[in-house]
């Protein structure tokens, strides 16, 4: 189309063109390009060349040439002179679809003339089509359908193309009609993958689809079942068997199906569980229907695995349920008739045929029977809904049955009153008064109403209670009052509620509440409350009621409480800390290091200081184990002195002595490891003493006045280089160390590092040299001395009786081998013990002490 | 269908048949690879599985209707008539391997499927109301179509079988109207005893 139209605006042009110059098919001029199509938006130049003929004959050339566009000139600015013949023309941004364009000559000043013409097309390529899909209705062939994008407004080839992996199949071409679906010429075969796309192509390009590959029966649309029949069962009356034909695809794929179903007068449908028929099937049976109503059907069917669509619903079949007996027994009631036989009236029983689903089938006829009293069932079968029967006066008792197929329904009991019947009605007494419409066709529901002949206050008042009593409100509750005592409509409640002393405060209360709640009560008080129930004619109290306000709300307590009780434990925690912190600090001044004077310098100084502990004991602590415990004091060197020849001979005779002071540890004063009795290994200090003073000795003499009331054996003489008496001096353990580091004559060793890394690895290794005991010299501290006692006491205990053994094999010769540091300052602190122990006098004032000097005492 | 059949069925005599002739000839040149025109797809021995049942259970309507549309003696005279007593039809061994049992049943199948075209093209013109059996025909002939493009692919894509050398059943061409019709009938019952076999089998 688009050709032809090109083809006649050329042949015009051209026929235009020669007659002017009387020539026939020989125009002036050509436009290149011929049959341009140009994209929507983008630029397009058209040239225009003239023949020398024309020109010649025209006495024109190219800038002569001037273009138009559906009959309007071009501005000249878009044109370009390209030689003497050509001229073009350029548009930008094309955006009109269908453009005539023809190129002309101005002749002799005054004639245009038209040199030639073109029709520009424009319009877009295509798009990729999307959503490419293809249904296999059966029995029918592929079809598939896509979405082909934006318009192009060009005259666009939709081209769908399958092939199996071995071969390819015919192009499907779409019809002008029906652009973007096709429907293949083959037909389908199931179980091979068949791969499918689609091809669009304009003038302006063409476009492929994504692929897609897809097994036929994957996308199958089964006809849908036929021959759909419905039965029933004369066993069940709920149930209707469905039977239907398969479509032919069942034959090699397995099915499932919807079914749904509706009663006759209904428009909406129930469907069947679809898990229940997932299934290839040809027969379901449908269960819990009414009985005896009709029902229709309809099924569709699609694959088993759901791959696939539905096939369209199968046409529909109806069935009806089998008769069940009737539901419900009718609604009858009785009309008494005015009697013209004494002792006999005329009464009409009527009644309401039963709805369809409760009759449950066609009722045949119905049962009515009559029993007067104490006297013979009478049965009658009536086929319509009303009867007349002449009765007695007496008071009857009548019943209705419906009768179908299947059996009877339940029956209807209806009294009919005697004929003397009169209410004899009472003041003061709720009566329900009921009244049944009658109409035509039966009775209608019954409406009912309470009434009082009379009115009358309450007999009793209604009993209150509290459910719930706060400090500043109370919860109470009270039960309705029974209709015997009631005597008329309760229209209101009213709660008198007072203090002992305080005025009656009343309250109403509606009806039909059972529960109030009163207020702004002051706490901790007592109240008395009762109430009145009232009728329209008057009321009645109820029994008084007294009940406390707490003094307290629920967790006021607590509130107040809980937060003493954090606040004393905090202060306690801190106490503690702060007592655990200072403990030295307090110690000192509250329970103070007592020294021993049996440790006193001046009683060990001495050589002839006979053995004032009991050897055998220490012996047998050494066997009994328990040598767990260490007493220490660190000392410092202070010079580097080394000791004298006497000290050493001194020394010799302490390793011996040292045996007999092992584990002679008095536990006064708390100044070792552990301050508890136990024996402890203890090298010999009074050796160091007589060592370490040798070369300033000041002497002083001891008067023992016994150990509680025991005699010395001999007079002590110690050695002292304290300025002060000898028991001040020992008052502390730094001073006693000082006392000890004088006499060292070895220099810095890092024994009290050594002390401080393991308390029971000195004693266990008791082959520290004396010397480099001695050679320390040392200005420990108190706090120092402290904490290496914790450290020992701390080490000494977990150990046990695995250390003990070792220091068992320990012999007296490696006591006194490189490390015997701890068994001297343990000698040291027994030494003080002793002091205390002998009653020397308490003196704690601390003493200086004079390196290198003494003082005589 | 008409358009199919017209289609099917003279490239099938082309590719398969040859103008009749007896002697196996190879299906693919002897260069050919194992390209396909776009990958296998992988569950090949299932479809193959589903075909073969398809063929299975339509081969006894087809056999009935073919020799109802035949008319007597026919009907009456199967035994006779439409006993399965085809020479040179190509052997099948349900207990081979996989490979053995695919390039036999690509055999059996081009076989089976050229016969049907010649039957197809006879009963045109001998039976030409029984547009029923027409349609069975085609049918079938189709889902074997179906069936030699997945056995190939298979062939190609595991076994690396490019072709396999088929043999074809004799021209029926130029045979009175009684012998087309009566090896179209033992044809038609060979086939619907062999489908069962090899339905079997895979």
């Amino acid at each position: 189309m688009l050709a032809l139209q090109t083809w006649i605006v050329h042949a015009l042009f051209i026929f235009f063109t020669t007659e002017s110059v009387g020539e026939l098919l020989d125009p002036c001029g050509y436009i290149k390009p011929e049959s341009p199509v140009v994209q929507l938006g983008s630029n397009f130049t058209a040239v225009c060349v003239l023949k020398e003929k024309c020109m010649d004959y025209f006495h024109v050339n190219a800038s002569y040439i001037f273009w138009k566009t559906n009959h309007l000139t071009v501005p000249k600015e878009q044109y370009t002179i390209i030689n003497r013949t050509a001229s073009s023309v350029t548009f930008t941004d094309t955006s009109l679809l269908n453009t005539q364009l023809t190129c002309n000559i101005r002749t002799f000043g005054q004639i245009d003339q038209n040199v030639y013409g073109i029709r520009i097309i424009s319009g877009l390529p295509p798009e990729k089509p999307k959503n490419l899909s293809c249904i296999v209705n059966e029995g029918k062939k592929m079809m598939c359908q896509w979405d082909p994008g934006r318009e192009t407004y060009l005259e666009t080839n939709f081209t769908l193309k399958s092939e199996w992996a071995t071969e390819k199949f015919a192009d499907c071409k779409t019809k002008r009609d029906t652009p973007t679906s096709c429907t293949v010429d083959y037909s389908p075969v199931y179980f091979v993958n068949i791969e499918v796309w689609v091809e669009a192509e304009n003038a302006l390009g063409k476009v492929t689809s994504n692929h897609i590959n897809f097994d036929p029966v994957d996308k199958v649309k089964p006809n849908p079942p036929h021959n759909l029949s419905v039965s029933n069962s004369e066993e069940l009356s709920s149930i209707l068997k469905l039977t239907w034909i398969n479509s032919s695809i069942q034959g090699f794929i397995r099915l499932k199906y919807n079914i749904q179903y509706r009663t006759r007068d209904s428009s909406i449908w129930s469907q069947i569980p679809p898990e229940d028929t997932a299934s290839t099937r040809s027969s379901f049976t449908v269960q819990d229907l009414k009985p005896f109503t009709e029902y229709v059907f309809r099924i569709r069917c699609m694959k088993e695995d759901g791959k696939g669509f539905w096939s369209d619903w199968s046409e529909e079949a109806s069935g009806i349920t089998y008769e069940d007996r009737p539901s419900k027994a009718p609604s009858f009631w009785y009309k008494i008739e005015p009697s013209h036989t004494h002792g006999y009236r005329s009464v009409q029983l009527i009644w309401k045929t039963l709805p369809p689903f409760e009759a449950n089938g066609k009722i045949l006829d119905y049962e009515v029977t009559l029993t007067r009293w104490k006297s013979r069932l009478q049965n009658y079968t009536v086929n319509d809904t009303k009867w007349t029967v002449n009765i007695t006066n007496d008071r009857y008792i009548a019943t209705l049955t419906a009768r179908n197929l299947v059996g009877k329904s339940d029956a209807a009991v209806l009294t009919i009153p005697a004929y003397d019947f009169q209410g004899n009605l009472a003041e003061s007494k709720c009566y329900l008064i009921t009244v049944t419409p009658i109409y035509a066709d039966g009775p209608g529901s019954p409406e009912s109403i309470k009434a009082y002949l009379k009115q009358a206050p309450p007999s009793k008042g209604p009993t209150v209670r509290t459910k719930k009593v706060g400090k500043n409100e109370a919860v109470l509750e009270w039960d309705q009052l029974p209709v015997d005592v009631q005597n008329g409509f309760i229209r209101n409640y009213t709660i008198f509620y007072r203090t002992i002393i305080g005025n009656e405060t009343a309250v109403n209360v509606d009806s039909s509440h059972t529960e109030y709640t009163l207020s702004s009560l002051t706490s901790d008080t007592l109240y008395m409350v009762r109430m009145a129930a009232y009728t329209d004619e008057g009321g009645k109290d109820g029994p008084e009621f007294t009940f406390t306000t707490p003094k307290f709300a629920q967790g006021e307590i607590e509130a107040i409480v809980v937060p003493v009780c954090l606040a004393f434990l905090l202060t306690t925690l801190l106490g503690v800390l702060f007592c655990f912190n200072k403990r030295d600090l307090i110690k000192k001044h509250i329970w103070p290091n007592v020294p021993d004077p049996s440790k006193s310098l001046i009683a060990q100084w001495s050589p002839h200081t006979p053995p004032r502990h009991n050897f055998n004991s220490k012996d047998q602590m050494y066997s009994d184990g328990n040598f767990t415990d260490v007493s220490v004091v660190e000392i410092e060197a202070a010079n580097d002195k080394k000791p004298f020849p006497e000290d050493l001979k001194s020394l010799d005779l302490f390793k011996k002595e040292k045996v007999s002071t092992e584990g002679h540890s008095s536990g006064i004063g708390g100044s070792s490891c552990m301050s508890s009795s136990r024996p402890s290994i203890s090298s010999s200090d009074e050796n160091e003493s007589a060592q370490n003073t040798s070369g300033t000795v000041q002497y002083s003499t001891v008067v023992h006045s016994g150990y509680r009331h025991q005699v010395p054996s001999v007079q002590v003489f110690s050695r002292s280089e304290s300025t002060q008496p000898l028991l001040d001096s020992e008052e502390r353990p730094e001073d006693l160390q000082l006392l000890d580091n004088t006499d060292s004559s070895v220099g810095n060793f890092p024994r009290q590092q050594y002390f401080k890394q393991n308390c029971s690895q000195r004693e266990t290794s008791p082959d520290s040299s004396h010397s480099e005991r001695s050679k320390q010299v040392s200005s420990v501290s108190e706090e120092e001395f402290v904490r290496l006692k914790q450290q020992i006491s701390g080490i000494s205990q977990p150990y046990g009786s695995g250390q003990m053994k070792m220091f068992q094999e320990i012999s007296v010769a490696d006591a006194f081998g490189p490390r015997t540091e701890g068994q001297v300052e343990r000698l040291e602190t027994v030494g003080m013990e002793a002091a205390v122990d002998e009653g020397m006098p308490k003196s704690y004032l601390p003493q200086t002490v004079r390196r290198g000097g003494y003082m005589p005492q | 269908m008409k358009v199919l059949a017209a289609g099917v069925v003279p490239l099938l005599l082309v590719l398969h048949w040859k103008h009749g002739a007896g002697s196996p000839l190879p299906i693919t040149p002897v260069n050919a690879t194992c390209a396909t025109r776009h990958p296998c797809h992988s569950n090949l021995m299932n479809q193959i599985r589903n075909q073969l049942a398809q063929l299975n259970g339509s081969a006894n309507a087809l056999f009935i209707l073919y020799y109802t549309a035949q008319g007597e003696p026919f009907p009456n005279n199967l035994d006779k008539l439409c006993g399965p007593n085809v020479t040179d039809f190509p052997p099948f061994h349900a207990n081979g391997t996989e490979r053995t049992r695919l390039v036999e049943l690509y055999r059996l199948i081009a076989y089976l499927g050229a016969s049907l075209g010649n039957i197809t093209r006879d009963q045109k013109v001998l039976n030409p109301n029984a547009l029923s059996l027409h349609s069975k025909l085609n049918a079938t002939a189709d889902i074997m179509r179906g069936l030699l493009s997945n056995v190939l692919c298979r062939l190609c894509n595991k076994y690396h079988v490019a072709h396999v050398d088929v043999a074809y059943g004799p021209d029926t061409s130029g045979k009175d109207v009684f012998q087309k019709k009566k090896l179209g009938c033992q044809l038609l019952g060979k086939y619907k005893q062999v489908i069962a076999v090899v339905a079997q089998a895979f």
